[in-house]
């Protein structure tokens, strides 16, 4: 198996996405910690993990501030003896309250910059010392096709997102020389907790979803934008992510990969 | 239920435990996969890392000989396994190749387009682009490409499912001096993996593309010799030392890529694991190019 005896992180592993790349790596042998602010689902998680046979433990983790993803690392380190895959996959559509804005607002530009951009940054440095001295390592960070082009109204998190790639960028090439390597992974459209928020947030601000259930909103967005006519799936995620953090992609760094049905082509 | 709840992954548990050989998700068994210029290069490493996923092989390469060692090879790993000689400029012999697989090994799975060369014969003794050049390239590694496509696409249709790869080259994500018309005719595969993405989606089938950085290979050593001749900073190698110096001069990772890692690419896009997964390029080049 290619995680087998391998330790991997999985920031905002308790949520809909982080979920699937915690049970895609498990299943491939990983132990996993999952890191995340949210310990109530964050603990069902480790449980299911651990049903499943593997080695899992849970960090509350905010990853806006350095000074706790350093203790997430330490947790993995103290728990497992090692880390091999450090996968930032936080992240948040704007403020907690977004949903009710047409526009996002400052604190809309703020909380998506801080988690889904500093989230990484942070995650990163606080792994890097480790995987350097190592020379050895894999970070997949997830951003969003939303950051592969700018458009109209989800302005703030779009941004946040290719400023993830860019980020991405920044350090593949930083840490190419040392065998550590730094790809993203862009989901399409995924049912989960924030997709939710987002189609609450379209439902409540645009007239053409008036009415609509969130779900409603999901679906006709799959219909009317992915080619291969159906929802992705956390699963989707977990496995692409499970790829580029394996040893079968050793040459691959510094990519962005769309796990879209093909919205976008890159 | 929740959303947590609707999650599809405990309801496939029992099914991924059953599809499992090594662990995850890559097992190929059973699976009929077509590889053209399959015969030598990368299109061999391809050949073999199917093969040792449990899946049937049809090398279809130009170069006879090559190829019927290839699929002895494969056969000697998966036990089934066929060549065929095609040239894939010619519709006829493509159509040919797509009933000589159905025929031998049944309805075709997997498409590997990777038969591909960098100008028409000698090219790497010029140090510009001929016509011949231009039309060659652009015949084997675009419209080849497209013969391929549709010569199997009824097969892979008619069981709304099918796997798509092409392979394309970094040297197609930006344009540049040496062989203009090979960086042109792999942009062009980039672009038609993107409509053929869109045209066969309808279908269940995904087309993906892989940009390879430098394999050493048969054609590499060919470039080698061409840019041994033409840029005076390489004058006096041998093609290796000139692979090697480009290596540690431009690859983020220092490392050369391998056909096994191109294989290795093939095998993801080609398994259930990147079902959602179409029209995409992904470089494969050790951090060359991050677009
Ligand atoms: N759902 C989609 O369609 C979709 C599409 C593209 C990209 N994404 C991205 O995928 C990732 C996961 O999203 P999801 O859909 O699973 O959302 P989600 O809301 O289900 O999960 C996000 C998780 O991150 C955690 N989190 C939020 N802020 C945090 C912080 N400061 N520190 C630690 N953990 C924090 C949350 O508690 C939650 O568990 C996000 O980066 C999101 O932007 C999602
Ligand atoms: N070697 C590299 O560094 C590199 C880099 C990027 C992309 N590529 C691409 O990878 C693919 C494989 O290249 P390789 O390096 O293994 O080269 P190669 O020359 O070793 O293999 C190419 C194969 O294609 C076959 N072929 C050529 N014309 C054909 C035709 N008309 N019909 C059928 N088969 C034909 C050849 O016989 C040969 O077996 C090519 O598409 C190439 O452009 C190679």
């Amino acid at each position: 198996m290619d995680f087998e005896g391998k330790t991997s992180v999985v920031t905002g592993g308790a949520g809909g996405i982080g979920r699937g790349i915690a049970h895609a790596l498990a299943r491939r042998g990983s132990n996993v910690l999952i890191a995340d602010t949210n310990e109530e689902s964050a603990v069902k998680v480790v449980a299911e993990l651990m049903a499943f046979g593997a080695h899992a433990s849970f960090c509350e983790t905010d990853v806006t501030a350095q000074w706790s993803t350093d203790e997430m690392v330490e947790a993995a380190l103290e728990e497992f003896g090692q880390l091999d895959v450090l996968v930032n996959n936080a992240g948040v559509g704007g403020a907690r309250d977004f949903t009710f804005r047409k526009t996002p607002n400052i604190d809309d530009w703020l909380a998506t910059f801080d988690v889904n951009v500093f989230g990484i940054v942070n995650g990163i440095q606080s792994v890097e010392k480790y995987m350097l001295d190592r020379g050895y390592g894999k970070i997949v960070n997830i951003a969003s096709i939303a950051g592969r082009s700018g458009g109209a109204g989800f302005t703030a998190y779009g941004a946040s997102k290719a400023a993830a790639i860019n980020v991405s960028q920044a350090w593949a090439f930083k840490l190419a020389p040392h065998g550590i390597n730094v790809n993203t992974v862009c989901p399409g459209l995924i049912w989960t907790p924030l997709w939710e928020s987002i189609g609450e947030w379209r439902s409540l601000t645009s007239r053409q979803h008036t009415g609509m259930t969130s779900r409603q909103v999901f679906e006709r967005a799959v219909a009317e934008s992915v080619p291969l006519g159906r929802e992705q799936t956390p699963e989707d995620v977990g496995n692409a992510v499970a790829y580029l953090a394996s040893d079968r992609a050793r040459s691959i760094t510094g990519q962005a990969l769309n796990v879209d049905g093909g919205i976008r082509m890159n | 239920m929740s959303i947590a709840e609707q999650s599809i992954i405990p309801a496939r548990q029992a099914d991924w435990k059953q599809r499992d050989r090594h662990g995850e998700n890559l097992n190929l068994k059973g699976q009929v996969a077509v590889v053209t210029g399959g015969a030598t290069g990368s299109g061999r490493a391809s050949a073999g890392k199917r093969a040792d996923r449990g899946a049937a092989v049809m090398v279809a390469d130009i170069n006879d000989s090559a190829s019927a060692a290839t699929a002895a090879e494969v056969a000697e790993i998966a036990g089934r396994s066929a060549c065929f000689r095609v040239d894939v400029t010619d519709v006829g012999a493509c159509s040919d190749l797509a009933a000589k697989t159905l025929e031998v090994l049944g309805p075709a799975d997997i498409l590997i387009n990777n038969a591909g060369v960098a100008g028409a014969p000698n090219w790497q003794k010029r140090s510009f682009s001929t016509e011949e050049d231009w039309k060659m390239t652009y015949r084997v590694n675009v419209i080849g490409m497209s013969n391929i496509v549709t010569a199997f696409e009824p097969q892979m249709a008619k069981r709304r499912s099918g796997r798509v790869v092409n392979i394309a080259s970094i040297a197609g994500r930006e344009g540049r001096p040496s062989l203009p018309h090979y960086s042109a005719s792999k942009a062009a595969v980039i672009s038609l993996t993107q409509s053929t993405a869109l045209e066969l989606a309808r279908y269940n089938i995904t087309v993906n593309a892989i940009c390879p950085g430098l394999l050493w290979t048969p054609m590499w050593e060919q470039v080698g010799e061409r840019y041994a001749r033409e840029v005076p900073a390489y004058a006096g190698m041998s093609a290796r030392q000139v692979f090697d110096v480009m290596i540690a001069d431009r690859i983020p990772m220092k490392s050369e890529q391998t056909p096994e890692d191109i294989a290795e690419t093939v095998v993801f896009f080609t398994s259930y694991d990147a079902k959602n997964i179409t029209g995409q390029a992904l470089n494969v080049d050790g951090g060359l190019f991050m677009r």
